[in-house]
């Protein structure tokens, strides 16, 4: 035990104490930082002014109806988002109005013309004639606004009282909440985010620490140090040593990370409302106790059973190259959690989100994803993540066997019989 | 605490101590010290010890005694199987057949502690500085860090490496590291050291200076096997042997009683001048050519009083003329070829 404590102290120290360690310490954060605030700074750039247009009515009648829909659309800072700065209706020249409106969009002048052809109330299709159809929020109130102002105008044309209709007409935003275990609501955009990022944090730190283990164990081979390591220590405590002291090591960068983030949390915000428009959405990564306890399970096991193999492919192969090559599988298996990605945002709660979340070397992933999403019910979690440490053992228990005979072997890389003849031998 | 009669000191005020407190050995090395070692467990017994690397059997059915305070030769040509005997010994890697007891005990971790290895493959951690690989190494052997430095630091003083403790491994030239490794191997007083090719690729200047201090310690009891197929080397220092050759033994037993055995039986010439003396396939069996010096292997039962006869007739300067014990190299091509 004492041996396992040196081995362990040796890594840990060794591995904090290097410029690699204060780099992606530093660096990590300061990237993930980086793109929020981008996606704040992007997201400013919204629409801020009111976009100017022109209608062209070619039937008649409904071009007010439009053009007073349009100018009751306001940006989230209060502003009418567009202003309709002419408006043809039943225009003799069509071919001479919108050539010089194309022009006038062309050169900037305008930002676009609507064309409602004389079909509009039969049903033909207005278009919005712009350079930059753009921002899917100023589309979506575009829309919205021709929308109502052509059902205006059927519906005065049908005999109903003017005065009356844009009082009858006036729509609403629907705020979607979300229910979670606490009872509490959130805003949805919010929890999608932090599930994500909760998600790639884990991805990302299963694959670093995991290669980092791999590496130390090659090192340890290829230095040739692991020779008189094994003649003083049982090759299962180098190798438990080993693989704790990384833990120890990507603990203490996420205590750092944690404390850190504690502390800035409320500058942070402060700064992020200052950089962002008003009215962004600014991300609230708020966690759960249970969310948090989770993810600190299922890093344990997913960092456990993927530095494990890892480290079995750092005693099997003789050099870099080598490990590069024989890495692959393992890697994939971690890649493929993200490209999975997809099946549980769709529906955190189909059958095939469920299956997938219960599968060891995808559920530290997954799971994360479900449970930052919509919380599963307690047995999915408790199965998972018992499936989980089942396989993280036997795992382990591999491992350790074809660690033991690999580190002494030098040359051409086992082949995977070689390896399972490993297994088996005493 | 025990301490040995006589201690190796790498500096005046530093004690050669063998052990450090209670533990488990004392009994036997009291034995020792009171100069009972007849009663002595042997430092290494293997019995019938067989290891196969799949096609391979790399150790055969291998019986080895090595009584404690030996200076033990383990020889043989390039993959005969000594490194994994070795292995065996300090339990990196277990026997599929066969028994094994260092110290009469079979192998523990505790055991492990007793034993001082350095490789043939040399190698330490190329980033970590060189005092804090040696408290490391040391730790590993069960020797508390303070300690594990100021022996470390007064044996790179008696290695004259000591204003590169504080450098990386990386900076050091391969000869130092050398010395490093050799130290990591002594640092925690072992009772048995087990060298693997411990001169190999050393300067003369350095090899003095490990085979020295390797005989300080065989002299205040520490048991040394010395793994080589070096043979003239291990010749000149080891007083007992095993000659291994494709995972079997050969050979074994006390050097001087082997050699007796064959007798003397070679005679070895210097000379100058006409050669045809040696034309004598009624004496001569073999001859080993060295320029001005020749080894000549004689017929059973022939004279050597003949070769010197037939010399002079011809005429042919002879400046020494000496019947010796047939060289090492010599019995053990003799034994393999015996067994082909």
């Amino acid at each position: 035990m004492n041996k396992l404590w040196l081995v362990l102290r040796r890594e840990y120290v060794t591995r904090v104490m290097t410029k690699g360690f204060v780099i992606s310490t530093i660096a990590v954060p300061a990237l993930l930082i980086g793109i929020i605030v981008l996606q704040l700074v992007i997201a400013a750039k919204r629409p801020t002014r009111t976009e100017t247009v022109a209608v062209v009515d070619c039937a008649g009648g409904v071009g007010n109806w439009v053009r007073r829909a349009l100018e009751r659309e306001k940006l989230p800072d209060g502003q009418g988002a567009f202003q309709v700065s002419r408006l043809v209706e039943t225009p003799t020249d069509i071919a001479a109005v919108r050539a010089s409106l194309t022009s006038l969009t062309r050169t900037g002048a305008l930002g676009g013309y609507l064309w409602i052809p004389r079909s509009a109330e039969a049903g033909g299709q207005p278009e919005f004639v712009t350079r930059n159809p753009g921002w899917p929020l100023t589309m979506e109130s575009f829309d919205r606004a021709v929308s109502q102002g052509l059902i205006a105008a059927r519906l005065q044309r049908r005999g109903l009282d003017a005065r009356f209709l844009s009082k009858l007409l006036e729509g609403t935003h629907v705020r979607v909440v979300r229910l979670t275990s606490g009872g509490k609501t959130e805003d949805w955009r919010q929890t999608d985010a932090a599930a994500i990022v909760m998600a790639m944090l884990l991805y990302g730190s299963l694959m670093i620490y995991g290669v980092t283990t791999m590496r130390s164990v090659l090192e340890e081979k290829t230095t040739r140090i692991v020779e008189v390591l094994v003649s003083s220590v049982r090759p299962f405590e180098l190798l438990a040593g080993k693989i704790l002291g990384v833990a120890a090591v990507g603990l203490t960068q996420f205590a750092i990370w944690t404390i850190s983030a504690g502390l800035f949390a409320a500058y942070g915000a402060v700064v992020a409302r200052a950089v962002a428009a008003p009215g962004a959405v600014v991300p609230n990564l708020h966690v759960s106790a249970l969310t948090l306890a989770c993810l600190i399970a299922y890093f344990a096991g997913g960092y456990f059973l993927f530095a494990a193999m890892y480290a079995a492919i750092g005693a099997a192969v003789s050099s870099e190259q080598d490990a590069q090559q024989v890495q692959i599988p393992v890697s994939l298996l971690l890649v493929g959690s993200i490209l999975l990605f997809g099946v549980i945002l769709r529906d955190p709660s189909s059958p095939a989100s469920v299956a997938l979340s219960m599968i060891p070397f995808f559920s530290p992933v997954l799971m994360i994803i479900r449970i930052g999403l919509q919380t599963p019910p307690l047995w999915q979690i408790g199965l998972s993540l018992a499936l989980l440490a089942v396989t993280t053992l036997a795992v382990l228990y591999a491992s350790a066997r074809i660690y033991r005979i690999g580190i002494l072997m030098y040359g051409k890389s086992p082949s995977l019989v070689e390896m399972l003849r490993w297994l088996r031998s005493s | 605490m025990l301490e040995r009669p006589h201690g190796v000191c790498p500096r005046k005020d530093f004690k050669f101590r063998l052990l450090n407190g209670e533990h488990e050995y004392s009994a036997s090395v009291a034995k020792f010290v009171t100069g009972e070692a007849d009663e002595l467990p042997d430092a290494v017994t293997a019995e019938a010890v067989s290891k196969r690397f799949s096609s391979t059997m790399a150790v055969n059915r291998l019986g080895l005694r090595i009584r404690q305070g030996a200076l033990f030769g383990l020889l043989g040509p390039n993959g005969a199987g000594k490194t994994t005997t070795l292995r065996m010994i300090m339990r990196m890697i277990l026997p599929d057949e066969g028994s094994l007891r260092v110290f009469g005990e079979p192998l523990s971790s505790r055991a492990q502690d007793a034993i001082g290895y350095l490789p043939e493959e040399r190698g330490l951690y190329p980033r970590m500085k060189v005092l804090d690989v040696l408290a490391f190494l040391g730790g590993l052997k069960g020797l508390n860090g303070s300690e594990a430095r100021r022996d470390a630091m007064a044996w790179l003083e008696r290695l004259e490496i000591n204003d590169w403790a504080d450098k990386k491994v990386v900076d050091l030239s391969k000869g130092m590291q050398q010395k490093v490794q050799f130290i990591a191997a002594i640092l925690h007083h072992p009772r048995l050291l087990i060298l693997d090719e411990p001169f190999a690729g050393l300067d003369p200047l350095n090899a003095a200076l490990i085979k020295d201090i390797m005989l300080e310690l065989h002299g205040a009891g520490v048991t040394v096997i010395l793994s080589s197929h070096r043979m003239e080397q291990v010749e000149m220092m080891c007083d007992s042997i095993c000659l291994i050759d494709r995972g079997r033994k050969v050979l074994d037993g006390v050097l001087a009683e082997i050699k007796r055995q064959y007798g003397k039986n070679t005679v070895r010439v210097e000379f100058s001048g006409n050669a045809d003396f040696l034309d004598q396939p009624s004496v001569v069996e073999h001859v080993n050519r060295f320029g001005a010096t020749v080894e000549v292997k004689l017929r059973p039962g022939a004279d050597a009083q003949e070769l010197l006869r037939r010399a002079v007739t011809n005429g042919t300067s002879i400046r020494r003329f000496e019947l010796i014990e047939p060289p090492l190299n010599d019995i053990f091509i003799e034994k393999v070829s015996e067994r082909a």
